[in-house]
């Protein structure tokens, strides 16, 4: 078989109108025959298209975005190596950064110094938020003095973002709930000035819902905390995606609502299921057998906490083991094996004291005074306030709380304690732990 | 409740620093990303070209700077062109373009136009190894749509031998991808 010269194909390819017949005709019948021809007639047919799209002629390796690019990522590089060495003897000695004023001293002006202390105040926020708050507002300091030309595309202000969200995030943990969202205003400021700022806001997004969840604001936390996840699933982040799905869920638990609740925790473990991660099955399963309890499914919760404890006991934190626990005492009391659970639920609550849980420990015992409550006895719940006071007094936790607990005593010794009343002690004693400035108003006498 | 409600813990992972110079993890995002994103911003929202050049490069310098936070560089990135595009079309409040409204973004790209991409970075390469000359020639005839006749005039010759140059040109080209395809 006689092959179509390449000359013709690259006609035939550009117009084939324009070949005459029977030649048309003949080259359309051997390349459908003809691997060799119509590999040929293929590249010159999309060469034809491709080659009038810029694309094509402008390269990538060597233009002038690449070059400018890779010189800025290798400036962040050097940044953060120098960053790195400059401040490790800082995050050794925290108060040292506190006093030190940054901002003033030429050698910490520098966009790897903020990256960096942003980075290590998002570590230490959990456990040492005094911390966190010093190094956000040292890496703040710093990020307001460089000037805004600092790095190309504004991408300054993804540090200013980002060092306010870290305060934020820090102001949270110690209950300064207003002035968190005072920072998240900033960090969102910051964030608009970027051409891309989807993560910066979805993040912002998160931490404000989460305040507003402290400050029991439920339905804006549940609107912030929904356009988080979907912020996040736009951007692929799956895990920042549970994160904000499983604050949708305490939010709707915090409001009472088990089924939606349960609804958004199963879909924490689905997801912990296929990506394999017994972590999100275990908090999923733990949350979703605090519903069940509520929502009178005793059995399916004691499936879900066992399920939940089985994890916990490997891999999770003393926390979160006694936290499920602490569940499972709660189905053995609404299934009525009172004794039973009172005697789990004071082992959880001593744990919690002795590993200085002090809130978790009120908690537990309130659920103790509402167990004492069931059986009608009221002496027991004023021996069991007394405690609680010397607790909270003992570990200096002089807030609202203890107000609370005086007023758990002194109804239970009137005789005029009521669930509703235990409902909203433990209501107020969860919020006071972030919010120690919280007043504790008792709950209006019930109508009798 | 039980709550991890804090922001997730930022990844550990970090790009590959390398003694000297752009981090390797950086450019190696950057040469197969940079084009897909082009094209998106072209193709999805008629962005003009050395616009979406410049939206890029935005787009590239903001993820460099948090590059340890973000977890799924593809969907980060198509996520960021679509939201820069929306925000360079509507001047609009920030805030608004955080979305594009849909999960995954509507911008993804699909695989006719993943295979485009590949296929044109070829052609790309290609057009590297065909000589200045014809570079030229095919640049002025495909690119700029000059006629044979304008392109002659230039090159003090006449339309049919610009013809005969344009066909050696194609087959160079051909050479080359056929001697690519071989290598692969």
């Amino acid at each position: 078989m006689d092959h179509v010269p390449e000359s013709e194909l690259a006609i035939f390819a550009f117009d084939p109108d324009a070949m005459p017949e029977p030649r048309r005709s003949i080259i359309i019948r051997h390349t459908a025959e003809c691997a060799t021809c119509r590999t040929t007639l293929d590249f010159f047919a999309v060469a034809e298209d491709d080659l009038s799209d810029v694309d094509v002629w402008e390269p990538v390796i060597g233009s002038a975005t690449h070059d400018a690019l890779m010189s800025y990522a290798a400036r962040i590089a050097d940044e953060d190596r120098e960053a790195e060495e400059l401040l490790k003897p800082l995050f050794e000695a925290p108060a040292k950064a506190a006093w030190l004023n940054l901002h003033t001293q030429r050698r910490f002006l520098s966009g790897g110094v903020v990256r960096r202390l942003s980075a290590h105040a998002h570590t230490v926020c959990l456990s040492e938020p005094l911390d966190a708050l010093t190094f956000a507002d040292a890496a703040i300091s710093i990020a307001e003095m460089l000037p805004d030309y600092t790095y190309p595309a504004k991408a300054i202000y993804d540090l200013r973002g980002t060092a306010w969200k870290e305060r934020a995030n820090a102001q949270l943990f110690l209950g300064q709930c207003p002035e968190a969202l005072e920072s998240l205003s900033r960090a969102e400021r910051a964030y608009k000035h970027l051409a891309s700022p989807s993560l910066g806001l979805s993040s912002v997004a998160l931490v404000r819902a989460s305040v507003l969840y402290e400050q029991h604001r439920l339905d804006e936390a549940a609107a912030l905390a929904e356009r988080a996840e979907h912020g996040f699933a736009h951007l692929g982040d799956d895990e920042r995606r549970m994160t904000a799905l499983y604050l949708r869920g305490s939010i709707k638990f915090e409001a009472r609502n088990f089924d939606d609740a349960a609804a958004l925790f199963r879909h924490v473990i689905e997801y912990g299921e296929s990506m394999n991660s017994t972590a999100w099955v275990a908090r999923g399963s733990n949350a979703l057998g605090k519903c069940d309890v509520h929502r009178g499914n005793l059995n399916d919760a004691s499936l879900h906490f066992h399920k939940a404890l089985a994890v916990f006991r490997e891999v999770g934190s003393a926390s979160e083991r006694l936290t499920t626990e602490w569940g499972i005492a709660q189905v053995l009391l609404r299934s009525g094996k009172v004794s039973e659970a009172i005697r789990r639920l004071r082992d959880v609550a001593a744990d919690f004291e002795t590993r200085g849980m002090v809130t978790d420990a009120a908690l537990v015992r309130l659920d103790i005074a509402e167990a004492l409550l069931a059986i009608g006895q009221s002496r027991q719940i004023v021996e069991l306030a007394t405690r609680l006071f010397h607790v909270f007094t003992d570990a200096g936790m002089l807030t609202g709380a203890l107000t609370a607990i005086a007023y758990v005593k002194e109804a239970a010794a009137a005789g005029t304690l009521t669930p509703d009343g235990v409902q909203a002690v433990r209501t107020f004693v969860r919020r006071a732990e972030r919010q120690p400035a919280l007043l504790f108003v008792p709950p209006p006498p019930r109508n009798r | 409740m039980q709550e991890p409600r804090r922001e997730a813990e930022r990844t550990t992972r970090q790009p590959d620093i390398r003694p000297s110079g752009a981090p390797a993890g950086f450019e190696e995002v950057y040469l197969l990303y940079a084009i897909r994103l082009r094209k998106i911003a072209v193709r999805k929202f008629q962005i003009p070209f050395t616009e979406a050049e410049t939206l890029v490069h935005d787009v590239f310098a903001t993820y460099f700077m948090h590059a340890a936070s973000v977890r799924a560089v593809e969907p980060y990135l198509i996520g960021a062109i679509c939201n820069a595009s929306r925000n360079y079309l509507r001047r609009a409040d920030a805030a608004d373009a955080l979305f594009c409204g849909e999960v995954p973004c509507m911008a993804t790209p699909d695989d006719a136009l993943l295979n485009e991409v590949t296929r044109k970075l070829l052609l790309s390469q290609l057009l590297a190894g065909i000589g200045s000359r014809c570079r030229e020639l095919l640049h002025r005839y495909y690119l700029n749509g000059e006629t044979t006749r304008a392109i002659a005039d230039v090159l003090h010759s006449t339309p049919g031998s610009i013809l005969v140059f344009l066909h050696k040109c194609r087959r160079r080209a051909l050479t080359a991808y056929r001697s690519l395809s071989e290598i692969s």
